[in-house]
């Protein structure tokens, strides 16, 4: 025990020695979290800037106008008021929906014939396109339904019976879950440990390259100290850095970006627990087989966005090949960030998770079982040949 | 006169074919990227959302209402649980059930109520499916209308104008069918390639002052200035290139939408890779070494498409963030290449991006250029 706690006590001069490490390690996960943070704290896309193209400019399109400005969905740009220039709006982003009545509007309205107003939205940007299409729908078919019961009422029915008619299946939409259409709620705890995931790589995976590049990895090697233990001590400090982040950016989510976080503490701790495990031992094993610090640095870089996109937590799973599905099964983010989303949005208790929770435990154990019992005989990376940048040695001043 | 220059950009090529681990970074990494998104939005639309329905009625008339709601556009109907608690434990355990989060789902009180339930989890399919089902209850709430007023004894042409009296035309502009495709691949695949060629210009000025060859270069007289402008170039023109395979794959292969043409994109395209450029030469400039140089490099540029506003809007994040957010060569780079792509805004518009993005460059290579000056050949290096 003493040397493991000798190893980890070691790692952690290190990590405060060098200033960047020690930002990496204890400070950029917050900073990240504080800036996704801040990207997503309104959570809900409101005040959608819409161009109305009033043409008849009667009493009674001055109603439809009036349906819209009253919802804090939309914000009506006055500017935009000719078909051109809803065009020219939509073109270079002043409104990104546009509303037009038709001239003959109140004439056709009185004679009850067919009114058409057209409707449009921006499909540039789908979150846009999407809420603007569902927003619109909200007004016209309160419009609709104030238009139906002015026209019965007309006919000579009573308010009672007006509603008997209109009610006669009425639709009550409820969303589950997530009932604000929260975008907080729905991406903040996936970046959350998508932040974990890379920055915790980032620390770790430095761990052997650096001894490596000092020269001292043959001390260890050399040393009458069994493998498991020197994984144990070096890892030891990344892990428990490792949960005080996840913890700490779980706290932030929930008090300052307003994410819903619900369900079992105990379940989340140890969702966490697993996962950390899994990056501590990853990060040892890439450390350990990639040559130096610079090709760590790259390639855990660039893993970021295809993991998140594979992951299907934003485009479902359902939807994608079958061999991708599969191959994002494989990643350990994918269940980590579908089991935290199960308990913190779902409130799904252990029956539900028993899957994720089964094969994290496997990740954790087979991970850490490679890391433990590396092969202290390898010999080092061989130079080949005269390279410029990123090789065994890299430049540094 | 030039010959200097062209050894300089000769010996650049050199060195970046030999660094093993960037070589093959800038000659897959785009392309593979490119190839996994469209692999994984190759579906384009989130339709097939899978629905439950309840019928607690059991009627002819609720039989209808099924029949309705089978044939709306998007719904997929893959279960009838019994009871209104079965379809609960199929929402909540959905995933296991039928893969994926269970859609929607519907329990059905003819006569009385229809509740509609939307598994909020998942926002891809909230929002579609929230949109989806307004329109279909906006009709079948207007057919059940018409035949009760028809069975009071109203005529069919009346019952008919009382609810149609208006007509909703909706349109989608410059994406007319929602597709997630066009949204997201292309930036997606220009997420990874502005990656790639960050981690290759942070090692511009340090993959130089960071060698003992330093010492050699600066007693041999060439000027730090033709050193780099020549190194500079042969990046940039190594950044076009890449890109441009990643371009004509997804105009001319996978059929995305260029509204802007060639000329509009590739000179974006060509002021950002100078401005990125010269951001991570700034990097490069300010590092004590290589990992240090890619790492502040990646710091910026990993959150910068979040940043940028191509996903979730930047007019929803909070009004003293945007700003700050339009100081980034990304921010400019993606929300011009979402306007170019869709929309083809006209010159006067990607005139101001250009300028930005312009300005940034002379910025930040002035600014490296000033570190660089400042430094003095290290001890360690000197050999002394």
């Amino acid at each position: 025990m003493k040397q493991i706690l000798n190893i980890a006590h070691y790692e952690f001069v290190h990590i405060f020695k060098d200033r960047i490490l020690l930002m990496i390690v204890f400070i950029v996960p917050l900073l990240y979290a504080a800036l996704f943070g801040i990207i997503y704290v309104s959570a809900i896309l409101q005040q959608v800037p819409l161009g109305i193209v009033d043409l008849d400019r009667s009493a009674a399109s001055r109603a439809v106008v009036q349906a819209f400005e009253n919802t804090p969905n939309f914000k009506v740009i006055p500017q935009v008021d000719t078909y051109a220039g809803l065009e020219q709006a939509m073109k270079n982003g002043t409104v990104r929906a546009g509303v037009v009545i038709p001239e003959d509007y109140a004439q056709k309205q009185s004679q009850h014939r067919l009114n058409e107003i057209l409707t449009v939205y921006d499909g540039s940007n789908l979150i846009y396109g999407l809420n603007t299409r569902k927003y619109f729908q909200q007004v016209l078919n309160t419009f609709s339904a104030g238009q139906t019961a002015a026209y019965l009422a007309g006919m000579g029915m009573t308010g009672q019976e007006i509603a008997n008619v209109m009610d006669t299946v009425s639709f009550r939409l409820q969303v589950l879950y997530n009932p604000t259409f929260s975008y907080a709620t729905f991406i903040f705890l996936g970046l959350v440990i998508m932040i974990l995931h890379q920055i915790g790589l980032m620390g770790v995976g430095l761990t052997v390259t650096r001894e490596k590049e000092n020269n001292s990895w043959i001390q260890f090697m050399s040393a009458a100290v069994p493998a498991w233990k020197i994984f144990a001590g070096k890892a030891l400090p990344y892990l428990i850095a490792g949960i005080f982040n996840y913890s700490l950016l779980l706290w932030v989510a929930a008090f300052f970006v307003n994410v819903k976080i619900e369900g079992a503490v105990a379940l989340l701790l140890l969702l966490g627990l697993l996962f950390e495990v899994i990056i501590v031992s990853l990060g040892f094993l890439i450390s350990l087989y990639v040559p130096n610090s610079l090709q760590v640095t790259r390639y855990i870089m660039l893993l970021s966005v295809p993991l998140f996109i594979l992951s299907g937590y934003t485009w479902p799973g359902t939807h994608m090949p079958a061999v991708l599905n599969g191959l994002a099964r494989l990643m350990p983010y994918t269940w980590m960030a579908e089991g935290s989303r199960l308990v913190t949005v779902k409130s799904c208790g252990p029956a539900e998770l028993g899957v994720t929770l089964l094969v994290l435990t496997v990740f954790a154990a087979v991970s850490a079982y490679l890391a433990a019992t590396f092969s202290k005989n390898r010999k080092p990376t061989a130079q080949t040949g005269l390279a410029v940048n990123g090789t065994v040695s890299y430049p540094r001043k | 006169m030039f010959s200097q220059y062209w050894a300089i950009m000769r010996r650049e090529i050199r060195y970046m074919w030999r660094d093993k681990s960037m070589r093959t970074i800038l000659l897959f990494v785009p392309l593979l990227g490119l190839f996994l998104f469209a692999g994984v939005y190759g579906s384009q639309q989130l339709d097939h959302i899978t629905t439950a329905i309840v019928d607690l009625d059991k009627s002819s008339a609720s039989r209808q209402l099924i029949d309705g709601l089978e044939n709306a556009q998007h719904l997929q109907v893959v279960a009838y649980p019994d009871t209104y608690d079965r379809l609960e434990e199929l929402i909540e355990k959905g995933r296991v059930v039928i893969p994926e989060h269970y859609g929607r789902d519907m329990a059905l009180h003819y006569q009385a109520r229809v509740a509609v339930f939307i598994d909020g989890t998942n926002m891809a399919y909230a929002t579609n499916a929230a949109g989806a089902v307004l329109a279909v209850t906006r009709t079948l709430g207007a057919e059940a209308g018409v035949k009760t007023l028809i069975a009071r004894g109203i005529t069919p042409g009346q019952a008919q104008e009382a609810y149609r009296s208006i007509e909703f035309r909706e349109e989608a502009w410059f994406n007319p069918t929602l597709n997630y495709a066009y949204f997201l691949l292309l930036a997606f695949a220009l997420n990874m390639w502005q990656q790639c060629c960050t981690l290759a210009s942070c090692m511009n000025i340090i993959g130089e002052n960071g060698l003992r060859s330093w010492l050699q270069i600066k007693a041999s007289g060439i000027s730090t200035f033709k050193l780099f402008f020549a190194k500079s170039l042969v990046q940039i023109g190594v950044f076009m290139l890449i890109v441009l395979p990643v371009y004509l794959i997804a105009f001319a292969v996978l059929k995305l939408p260029l509204a802007s043409g060639w000329p509009a994109l590739l000179l974006l395209t060509l002021v950002f890779t100078l401005s990125l450029h010269s951001l991570g030469t700034l990097m490069s400039s300010i590092s004590r070494n290589a990992v240090n140089a890619s790492r502040y490099g990646m710091i910026v540029a990993l959150p910068s498409f979040v940043i940028s506003g191509y996903t979730w809007p930047l007019e929803a994040m909070p009004q003293w963030f945007q700003p700050l957010a339009w100081l980034l060569p990304q921010t400019w780079f993606f929300q011009g290449i979402n306007y170019l792509t869709f929309k083809n805004p006209g010159w006067e518009f990607t005139g101001h991006y250009l300028l930005a993005l312009g300005l940034m460059t002379v910025i930040c290579y002035s600014a490296a250029a000033l570190f660089t000056r400042g430094v003095k050949v290290p001890r360690r290096l000197r050999g002394d």
